[in-house]
């Protein structure tokens, strides 16, 4: 039986600012720049926003949107409080909202002051799915993801074999798509051996494996398919998505297998909707919080055994031209930290053949996946309809 | 355009705040003792402290001394101090034991060399006093 959700919605606009370090605004400012550029990009009015899903902590709320955007009837005010799986997760509770009729246009929209505003070190205290790390972790000297997901990067280094130079394929590969996106914090090449050099920030993690602070705001909105036909692009639709928490959410620690987390129950899920396997996608756009979260990811993602993510990684298979090109804008390691709304605007572009110098050759079907919190996980598998 | 971060982190040293559930194993700590709750119920042991065993459902649960040996599942060598505080003692391992007592505890392992850290090596927690009010754990080789 075809899921209910299969293809009902669609991703009809996206919008961002520019990505830098650094700026005078808010991020409430950034959030609203990039929602009325989706908004515009969609070819719709401000007026005809009905659904919200404002990323939080950080930017505004529901009401923000109404003052801001004049939203005459908003009927959904939604938050998903999954960390970085939150972007990709919301496209979930949208597209049930414009499925079912309550919603005709969802926006979902992050604004983020990432390195003017609160760093990571102050941030993650926002967080409610944070207490127990507050309480039992910080004290002796364990708190910024870099640290509790290192821990994680470092058993799968010891059981199956996976060494940092997989690590910095990843970060030079995604640096290599970077700069082919003129929206980028980092524009300038980087080479393995620079990857080797840099800083170690938490064994095994060095700077180049951890993704930036950076401020920027990102927007995307989601309407039923019949609508969304109808408007300015070219129909991407929403085949599958969903989203997965994992054992022990809010503690890393006592998760029996460490490298088992959300996205192992969500990726199944959202391929049966959309009917498709991996073998089947032409992009994918990987949350890469961390260079390693990615490679954990494709083996959860079923494109290689686990265990086998470091070598899949290698000789070309990630980059444009190659088996499964991932992260064609840059993502969060070079382009900029909007809690992964950027991938999906990026897995839009391709299916729209927006992409540029980055465009994948005849996209047709691709995937886009959130990490957060202490290992929620979401994935959207897109086509293009058009 | 500013480029100066507004919030710079905090240099206090961050201490746990005891909630209803963990109370008792925040005075264990104190008192030099392992203190892990078990279910009432089914008698099974969780970690960290909360009020329904996911296995029964039984809300009623003790807490009880356990053995303080371990061997380490992983570890992580922090460098870059994300808080203030840990600049002196950077860098430390942090390594995360599956505890004798079936739950995992991550602590600070103390007098080992990194060349020397190994998964199922066997180690010892041991009781730090901060203040007057909190102890926090550490682990060193057994």
């Amino acid at each position: 039986m075809v899921h209910p959700l299969r293809e009902t919605a669609a991703v009809s606009g996206i919008g961002e600012t520019a990505y830098t370090r650094g700026t005078p605004k808010s991020g409430l400012a950034l959030q609203l720049e990039a929602s009325l550029a989706a908004i515009a990009d969609a070819g719709l009015s401000p007026r005809d926003i009905d659904g919200v899903v404002p990323y939080f902590p950080g930017g505004g709320i529901a009401e923000d949107f109404i003052a801001n955007l004049g939203l005459p009837d908003l009927k959904l005010s939604l938050f998903v409080p999954m960390g970085g799986a939150t972007c990709v997760a919301a496209i979930q509770s949208a597209a049930m909202a414009v499925a079912s009729g309550v919603c005709n246009h969802v926006l979902i929209a992050v604004g983020r002051t990432g390195y003017s505003g609160a760093r990571v070190s102050t941030r993650l205290q926002q967080f409610p799915q944070f207490a127990l790390a507050a309480e039992f972790e910080a004290p002796i000297g364990m708190f910024a993801p870099a640290q509790l997901y290192a821990q994680g990067a470092r058993r799968h280094m010891a059981l199956y074999g996976t060494t940092t130079r997989h690590f910095a394929e990843v970060a030079v590969v995604t640096r290599q798509h970077a700069i082919l996106n003129g929206n980028v914090v980092m524009n300038k090449p980087l080479t393995v051996e620079e990857h080797h050099a840099s800083r170690m920030i938490s064994d095994p993690f060095r700077l180049f494996d951890c993704s930036l602070e950076s401020d920027g705001g990102a927007a995307v909105i989601v309407s039923r398919t019949d609508r969304a036909r109808d408007l300015r692009k070219p129909l991407v639709t929403i085949m599958g998505v969903a989203e997965g928490h994992p054992e022990s959410p809010a503690s890393i620690a006592q998760r029996p297998d460490l490298l088992e987390f959300g996205l192992a129950k969500a990726a199944p899920r959202a391929y049966d909707m959309a009917g498709v396997g991996p073998r089947d996608i032409d992009v994918a756009e990987i949350y890469d919080c961390f260079t390693f979260t990615v490679i954990n990811q494709l083996e959860l993602l079923g494109f290689c055994k686990k265990g086998e993510g470091g070598p899949f990684v290698m000789d070309g298979r990630i980059g444009l031209g190659g088996e499964l090109p991932i992260n064609t804008h840059g993502g969060l390691l070079s382009q900029g930290h909007v809690v992964g709304l950027n991938h999906v605007i990026e897995l839009t572009r391709q299916l729209r053949r927006e992409a540029g110098r980055a465009q994948v050759k005849d996209a047709e079907v691709g995937l886009v996946t959130g990490y957060g919190d202490m290992g929620d996980g979401s994935i959207a598998i897109l086509r293009r309809a058009a | 355009m500013s480029t100066t971060p507004v919030a710079a982190p905090t240099s206090e040293r961050p201490l746990p705040i005891p909630t209803r559930e963990s109370q008792p194993y925040w005075d264990g700590m104190r008192e030099g003792r392992l203190m892990l709750q078990h279910c009432a119920g089914c008698g099974k042991v969780r970690h960290y402290p909360r009020p329904v065993c996911p296995h029964c459902f039984s809300m009623e649960s003790t807490f009880k001394k356990a053995p303080t040996g371990g061997t380490i599942h992983t570890w992580t060598v922090c460098h870059h101090p994300f808080n203030f505080f840990f600049k002196a003692s950077a860098p430390y391992i942090v390594a995360l034991v599956d505890m004798d007592a079936g739950v995992r505890v991550n602590a600070p392992l103390r007098g080992v060399n990194e060349a020397d850290l190994k998964i199922g090596k066997r180690v010892r927690l041991d009781f730090e006093p901060v203040n007057k009010e909190v102890t926090l754990p550490f682990f060193v080789s057994d």
